[in-house]
């Protein structure tokens, strides 16, 4: 689904590659932690699947397509097959929690009857039924994030990419959007999830990809967040 | 597509930029209008010009019938005209020539006065009252004695006229006045230029949160840059509709009183001013859209 091959990213400017020589090859319907200090190559690695850059060398495949060589006018295209959540919600604050999750079907296209179903169909999936007509201010943390991953899942997309998803959750909050991912992770939907949440990471028991400095430093299969001894 | 967002941000950017749209608005429209009169004064130069010649012509007036002229006992005769002819073909200073009937002569004169005084049981002037005449145009006009004077002494000749020194003030006024419109129109459209290119960037920095979304969910660029579009052709629109009644304005009263006053220049009228209408009502639309698409591109790069 997600393929690195030899790709090295070095942004103008810096001598150092944010990413250096990484070949990762991540298959569908799995989850994925992305670990490592702050910029150890986390972001840069979500961007290039998400193809706001383009590798330095190297190729990168997203989804079946390599898009080193995706014309600009395809990546609408290409993200309409990747959802993306952040660590800081990213809500517009003047829509209601069905319109937050509706703008990103209308700015695609989509038309009414199929945003009227599928809507309150994904907002029940992320546990937020009945509360579709809140501002997100009226929100918690917690259930602002769940909007987040609605909008983010409601065009069913291929890839879930989660950028620090709980880092501005407390833990207990944290566990209840890692369910509702590990849930979205169960329907075949590939995640790749940044985190610094140890917690998270070694009681989940999934990959992890441990980045250092642009190399992989680890790559293992139920992994845990620090280096087991 | 669905266009529902993007006309309901339409309705918002347009409000929650009021003041850049005036702004830019008011600037075209003060601008576009320049160009107008700018495109109107060039019109009225080519008119005049038509009318008595540009400054590179000297006319030759052949004797007529009844000529106040004493070295015009007769009118013009066949033979006469001929030799005329010859000597002005053989002139060097000559570039070119043309007769000018008094059909012709008497045309232009009810273009100037008005048909009525020429019909009717008792006109004022007919076609045989009008002289024919010799436009000659020359190859340099500083060089204009020596066919002035070849041609003054022949028979069937009333008069030489040296049209610069008569129209070339008008025609210079006509000219200068064109320019002056151009260039400040110059300087306004690049006003203009700025102020759209502003407009978007604060409206591209009010919208960030929505543009970020939009470029994560995968909407298209067209789809995003749409509103901006629309706003640049909405705010082209008003201007050039605005800028389309001050040109009228202009052309019904200052154009119009001058008309009424001077009445031995043709003016320009109605037709004159929709060419200059529509060449400003693609020029609005242009000048907003263009830099809009190029910034789009820009600020909202995918």
């Amino acid at each position: 689904m997600i393929r690195f091959e030899k790709v090295t990213k070095t942004y103008p400017g810096h001598p150092h590659p944010a990413l250096d020589n990484v070949t990762v090859d991540i298959e569908k319907g799995e989850f994925v932690f992305l670990v490592g200090s702050s910029g150890s190559g986390k972001s840069t690695f979500l961007r290039l699947v998400l193809r706001e850059y383009r590798p330095t060398t190297g190729r990168v495949y997203v989804a079946g397509k390599e898009i080193n060589r995706l014309a600009g006018w395809k990546v609408p295209r290409l993200r309409r097959d990747i959802g993306t959540v952040f660590q800081d919600f990213r809500l517009l604050p003047n829509k209601t929690v069905t319109e937050n999750v509706a703008f990103a079907l209308q700015v695609i296209g989509k038309s009414r009857k199929e945003i009227k179903d599928v809507v309150p169909e994904t907002l029940e999936l992320v546990g937020l039924g009945g509360k579709g007509d809140r501002m997100p201010d009226e929100l918690s943390g917690g259930e602002q994030q769940r909007v987040a991953v609605a909008r983010a899942f409601v065009n069913r997309p291929m890839i879930l990419i989660a950028d620090e998803p709980t880092g501005n959750l407390d833990p207990t909050t944290s566990v209840g959007i890692m369910k509702l991912l590990d849930r979205i992770n169960r329907t075949g939907t590939t995640v790749v999830m940044a985190t610094h949440d140890a917690g998270i990471v070694d009681q989940m028991r999934k990959r992890v990809i441990e980045l250092e400095n642009g190399h992989v430093s680890r790559d293992q299969a139920q992994g845990v967040y620090g280096h087991q001894n | 597509m669905q266009l529902r967002y993007v006309y309901s941000e339409l309705g918002q950017g347009l409000r929650r930029n009021l003041t850049m749209h005036l702004a830019v608005i008011l600037t075209l429209v003060v601008s576009l209008t320049l160009v107008g009169i700018g495109l109107l004064f060039q019109q009225q130069a080519t008119r005049a010009a038509e009318h008595f010649g540009n400054q590179l012509q000297i006319t030759v007036y052949l004797c007529r019938l009844n000529d106040s002229n004493p070295v015009c006992p007769n009118p013009v005769t066949e033979a006469q005209k001929t030799e005329i002819e010859a000597v002005v073909e053989a002139n060097p200073e000559v570039a070119d020539y043309r007769f000018e009937s008094g059909e012709v002569a008497l045309e232009k004169a009810k273009e100037l006065y008005g048909e009525e005084l020429f019909s009717g049981d008792n006109p004022a002037l007919t076609a045989e009252d009008m002289p024919q005449t010799i436009w000659i145009t020359l190859e340099d006009p500083e060089q204009y004695e020596g066919i002035s004077s070849a041609v003054q002494g022949l028979d069937g000749v009333s008069r030489v006229r040296d049209l610069r020194e008569q129209v070339g003030p008008i025609l210079a006024t006509i000219t200068k006045m064109r320019t002056y419109a151009l260039g400040t129109a110059g300087l306004l459209v690049l006003a203009a230029l700025l102020l759209v290119a502003n407009t978007i960037r604060l409206a591209a920095f009010a919208r960030r949160k929505e543009i970020g979304i939009m470029r994560l969910v995968g909407a298209s660029t067209l789809y995003i840059a749409l509103p901006f579009l629309l706003e640049a052709l909405v705010t082209a629109l008003v201007s050039v509709a605005l800028a389309g009644g001050a040109l009228a304005a202009f052309l019904r009263f200052a154009i119009g009183d001058l008309a009424d006053n001077l009445r031995f220049v043709p003016w320009i009228g109605w037709d004159e001013f929709w060419v200059a209408f529509g060449a400003i009502a693609i020029l609005g639309p242009v000048l907003t859209l263009l830099p809009t698409l190029v910034l789009t591109r820009k600020y909202l790069k995918v």
